[in-house]
């Protein structure tokens, strides 16, 4: 049974992929029923690994591909909260775009490619070996290109061309990395990481070339500053593509692989005495920095937050290259927290393109008061970005603190601080025109294009996801000390797989 | 008088609060009410039960280790006096509030869009902001405490920008940023203390204060954070100017409760009365001392040319806060007078915040005077200034005793300093006075007013509240008994030459301001140094803008660079691929040419060659 599970939730969104594509255009039902089915099912089946993993359980499969080279799913602690993430989210996302593209041509692409991309998180998140870990990233890239596409404009096309230039040469890169990996050590499995440290001696210097060479493949999903550019380009994709790209999909994949690269490949205790956390730690403080300059200066919601993203997925590089137990935590939690509540800054803000045609910043004066709910939702959004407490934003920048300290570089608190800072200098000027000054609502001129006022503020296939992701992001910090809360998961994860350094 | 359960006590005295400012949110969603947000009893009970937890609940701690990073609640002497007049004060402005905002709750009962949406903002951002000062009161875990400071700065942004105009939207632009400096700085200390500490509550964090080598420095953000909400000099810019333009009795918690968070900050994470910290933290100290009285005469220097009466009660507040940053600057130079000094600052704040309140409400009730002869309403208004000038009440009661202890402690001179301090309170009291006086409404404007109407009777109370402090401040400390007896008739001279001093030169000011530099109150606008910063930043905004542009420029022609690049690597190819159309063509000829090359090395060399035989 122990091999059914990892193929199970594999299968269950690659099975989804298949039919979708299978499916006539029209068969809308259908095509809802089995996307929603499938999500749930992948998260029941998700969280019931989570139980039996809990429980001492072990899940692996595994079958050489060529001699000496394996094709391995194996389930660990970290692996489970990359997949829990992504099939939380998947549920969301895909909720958000059926009532996102409701009417709009090529659903059956879009969806079908949006289930294999799913597919590939959850590759990424099980796979026991580098080598699995690249097969599933690679197919990553390959099935959000047509999703950043979709809209077959010639930005659309530009952006996604440009996507791929940038991913697939990464890909390449990365490619050389494990290869070069492969020749020195042979297939590491995740978790062995004494091995390196054994085979260290004489070799510290091509160890720590490599280290960078595969950093440099992680780096680019990971939006690192200067390998940032696909991502603000990528905007022009449909809203729910942006949430998936910049929550669950793309952004995190990189980060989850410099994770399994410090603490899996390398080992964290290995890494520290090769020295190369201090470059990651320089690396992601400058991104944090250099992200939220640039969001400051967008005069557009999407891409503010994009650069919000390159800012705030750089705290997980940060929390990696702090060594310690707390950095960890930190880095671990806010791969879930950054998640939801960048998602929910993304329905939002698709909502108010969908509902009310907006776009600019500029354009936000007092839709507090037409879509009270949207805004509520991006309200907790966006103070989570900034760090305020009770959303988990706070509790992620805590303990990063903390860790900073710990690791003995306070001048991190100072990175945190700007950041901060930069945060509420872009975040605060949006959520004052959202509430505290006079527009269309209030009779003073109109929406870019709004739509007729229905029910709702707008349609509820919009307006459940983006509450329920902004719920959870106020919970996950609010109740940071319940077992399962994602701020406990990471101390778990820290304690039972790794060992660092006794809590 | 029977203690109660602390828990139950303490969660409704949180959520209330909480449960009254979503309640018209809530009406909003679930049965779609359009109907009017109205500041009804219901609204103005929020602080109630907070009340009740200070009057009746037991002394103890209450735990929720679900809670954020483990939430930890305690109720002692100190907390309870701090929570009593907090919550008091929160009681009657809300009260007053009703009164006050009675002509906007008035509009949009008549359906003015415009002022039914103020009414809801302010119906449900000021339990909000209640509910942060509260909780700030009450916790011991950092997160909590933090969480409340935070709420409370935040939600209290609406309430100085009600009115909606420039003014007030300056006002909320300057407390906006101040606030996520202050935060900020905090957020910092916060960190690096907690961090080096391992800490969870504030007593350890006190505790790795006192300790680690950086502890100085530590204190030092943590002071400068807390400071911007206390007012600290420099730090201030933002009272003098959110507080003339917010509703008065926001500006009345604002200046009476909300600014004292920023001492009870100092009070819970500053190594205060620690032994051995007067030789690590001496620096620390001195700063502070010197920032306190600097702020002290600076703000009453600058208070005095103003001319709403709301900002020279605002620098007033700046002031007072000097004076109290100065006492609390002794604990750390000598910690051994912290205990007895402690007290009297709690004291202290609890009798700043009602007098201040109920000076903050006076404002409005000079403005809408209700009927009653003038002899009579000046006197109310004028009893809580001479409170806060130190003439009678808690105020005179508070300077014998801060006399008494500095003396005791071996700073005589400061004791000096402050009571030259407390002749510019008296300054600033006359001039809010005056002010007042200059801006009275005309009688009979507000005639339909009888003496039960909200305002009044909420002022009347505050003033109450204000000058009968000295009669039960004692109380939550466990009772010190009557503070009057100490009071000896002849050290009155001693207390009352300040007054004296400061009622001169009030006169004297008031003649310079009218009769020979009436410009004085032009040239220092209130806000003082805000207006010089605006005016950098403004021109600071070009290169600003100009850098951003840049960096973009940069990223671009980085992106640039590897296109060009790749087009390069494409002509490469284009290149090869050309090569490779020659190679096509001439390729028969090529190899005829090598046979042939190959044929005649064969011929020639063939003679030399073994190949033939």
């Amino acid at each position: 049974m122990s091999a059914l599970l990892p193929l199970a939730t594999l299968a269950s969104s690659l099975i989804t992929a298949a039919v979708i594509f299978m499916l006539p255009e029209q068969a809308v039902r259908t095509r809802t029923a089995l996307n929603l089915g499938a999500a749930l099912v992948k998260l029941v089946l998700v969280l019931w690994m989570a139980r039996g993993l809990v429980a001492g359980e072990t899940y692996a499969v595994e079958f050489p591909v060529v001699p000496g080279l394996g094709f391995v799913l194996h389930v660990d602690e970290l692996g489970l909260t990359f997949a829990a993430l992504s099939s939380i989210l998947w549920l969301f996302t895909t909720m958000y775009a059926i009532g996102y593209l409701e009417g709009s041509p090529n659903r059956r692409r879009f969806f079908g490619f949006f289930s294999l991309c799913v597919a590939s998180t959850i590759g990424i998140s099980l796979a026991g070996n580098l080598f699995t870990l690249l097969i599933f990233y690679e197919v990553l890239t390959l099935s959000t290109y047509p999703l950043v596409a979709h809209r077959g404009t010639p930005q659309a096309l530009a952006a996604a061309t440009v996507y791929l230039r940038y991913t697939l040469t990464a890909g390449l890169v990365l490619m050389v990395g494990m290869v070069a990996l492969h020749v020195v050590a042979g297939d590491l499995r995740f978790g062995q990481q004494e091995t390196l440290a054994r085979l260290a001696d004489g070799q510290e210097a091509l160890l720590i070339g490599l280290f960078w060479v595969l950093l440099l493949g992680f780096g680019v999903k990971a939006a690192l500053v200067p390998l940032h550019g696909w991502l603000p380009r990528a905007m022009v994709a449909p809203a729910p593509v942006s949430a998936l790209l910049h929550a669950v999909a793309v952004v995190k994949a990189g980060a989850f692989g410099i994770v399994r690269l410090v603490y899996d490949i390398y080992g964290i205790g290995f890494s520290a005495a090769l020295g190369v956390l201090d470059g990651l730690v320089v690396i992601a403080s400058v991104t944090i920095v250099y992200g939220s300059v640039r969001a400051l200066a967008q005069q557009e919601l999407k891409p503010r937050l994009a650069f919000s993203t390159v800012s705030q997925v750089s705290y997980i590089v940060l929390g990696i290259g702090l060594f310690g137990p707390l950095g960890t935590i930190a880095a671990l939690a806010h791969l879930l927290h950054q998640g939801l509540m960048k998602v929910t800054l993304f329905f939002c803000a698709g909502n108010y393109a969908e509902e009310l045609g907006i776009h600019r910043i500029d354009e936000l004066d007092g839709v507090g008061r037409r879509m009270p709910l949207s805004s509520l939702a991006f309200t907790i959004g966006a103070l989570g970005m900034i760090g305020m407490p009770p959303v988990a934003g706070f509790i992620t920048k805590w303990t990063l603190g903390l860790g900073a300290v710990q690791a003995d570089m306070p001048w991190v608190i100072a990175v945190l601080i700007a950041s901060t800072l930069l945060n509420a200098a872009y975040f605060l000027p949006i959520l004052n025109r959202l509430w505290f000054r006079r527009g269309p609502a209030q009779g003073i001129g109109t929406w870019p294009d709004e739509r007729p006022p229905s029910r709702f503020e707008t349609s509820a296939w919009l307006l459940v996801p983006a509450l329920a992701t902004a719920l959870l992001s106020l919970l996950a910090g609010m109740l940071a000390g319940l077992p399962f809360s994602p701020l406990q998961w990471a101390t778990r994860v820290v304690q039972q797989t790794y060992q660092v350094i006794p809590l | 008088m029977t203690a109660l359960p602390l828990a139950p006590l303490l969660y409704t005295a949180l959520l209330w609060p909480l449960l009254l400012a979503l309640r018209p949110l809530l009406l909003a969603l679930i049965a779609a009410d359009q109907s009017r947000p109205r500041l009804d009893l219901l609204w103005i009970s929020a602080p109630l039960p907070a009340l009740a937890l200070a009057v009746l609940g037991a002394d103890g701690a209450v735990r929720l280790d679900a809670w954020l990073l483990g939430g930890r609640w305690e109720l002692d002497g100190a907390r309870r006096l701090l929570l009593a007049f907090t919550a008091l004060l929160w009681g009657l402005a809300g009260w007053y509030a009703r009164g006050y905002l009675g002509a906007e709750q008035a509009r949009a009962a008549a359906g003015d869009a415009l002022s039914r949406s103020r009414l809801l903002r302010f119906a449900l951002f000021w339990p909000l902001t209640l509910c942060g000062n509260l909780l700030l009161l009450v916790a011991e875990d950092i997160g909590s405490f933090y969480l409340g400071f935070a709420l409370m700065t935040f939600a209290a942004y609406p309430l100085v920008i009600h009115s909606g105009s420039p003014e007030a939207r300056t006002g909320g632009l300057a407390y906006l940023i101040m606030a996520v400096l202050g935060e900020g700085v905090l957020l910092a200390g916060l960190l690096w203390a907690a961090g080096s500490g391992s800490a969870l509550t504030l007593s350890q964090l006190r505790a790795t204060l006192a300790t680690a080598d950086a502890g100085p420095w530590m204190g030092l953000l943590l002071w400068l954070g807390f400071g911007v909400k206390a007012g600290v000099i420099g730090l201030h810019l933002w009272l003098p100017l959110a507080h003339p333009v917010a509703p008065t009795p926001a500006s009345a918690v604002l200046s009476g409760a909300m600014i004292k968070a920023g001492l009870v900050g100092w009070l819970g994470t500053l190594p205060l009365g620690v032994a051995g910290v007067e030789a690590s933290f001496r620096g620390l100290g001195l700063a502070m001392l010197w920032a306190g009285l600097a702020g002290a005469f600076a703000a009453a220097l600058l208070g005095a040319v103003q001319r709403h009466p709301k900002a020279v009660l605002a620098y007033s507040s700046v002031s007072q806060m000097g004076m109290i940053t100065a006492l609390v600057a002794i604990g750390l130079l000598h910690p051994e007078s912290w205990p007895a000094l402690g007290a009297l600052v709690m004291l202290f704040a609890a009798h700043h915040g009602l007098s201040k309140g109920a000076l903050f409400l006076g404002v409005g009730i000079s403005e809408q005077a209700p009927p009653w002869p003038a002899w009579l309403l000046w006197t109310l208004l004028a009893l809580p200034a001479l409170s806060l000038a130190g003439v009678l009440g808690s105020g005179l009661m508070i300077k014998s005793d801060t006399k008494t202890l500095l003396y005791a402690a071996g700073a005589p001179d400061l004791a000096l300093w402050l009571s030259l301090a407390a002749a510019g309170t008296t300054v600033l009291m006359a001039r809010t006075l005056w002010r007042q006086w200059c801006r009275r409404a005309p009688a009979g404007i507000a005639a339909h007013r009888h003496l039960l109407a909200p305002m009044p009777l909420a002022w009347l109370l505050c003033v109450l509240a204000a000058l009968s402090l000295p009669l039960w401040a004692g109380w939550p400390a466990g009772g010190t008994g009557d503070a009057f007896d100490e009071l000896a008739l002849k050290a009155l001279p001693a207390l009352l030459w300040p007054p004296a001093l400061g009622l001169a030169l009030s006169i004297v000011l008031g003649w310079t301001l009218r009769r020979v530099a009436p410009w004085l109150s032009r040239r220092l606008p209130a806000g003082d140094l805000w207006w010089p910063l605006a005016a950098g930043a403004r021109w600071l905004r070009r290169p600003g803008q100009a850098t951003l542009r840049w960096l973009a420029a940069v990223q671009a022609s980085w992106v640039a660079w590897w296109v060009a690049r790749e087009h390069g690597a494409v002509a490469g190819l284009d290149a090869l691929t050309r090569a490779e159309g020659w190679l096509r063509r001439q390729l028969a000829l090529l190899l005829l040419a090598v046979a042939l090359g190959l044929a005649a090395v064969l011929l020639i060399g063939a003679e030399g060659m073994p190949l033939w035989r």
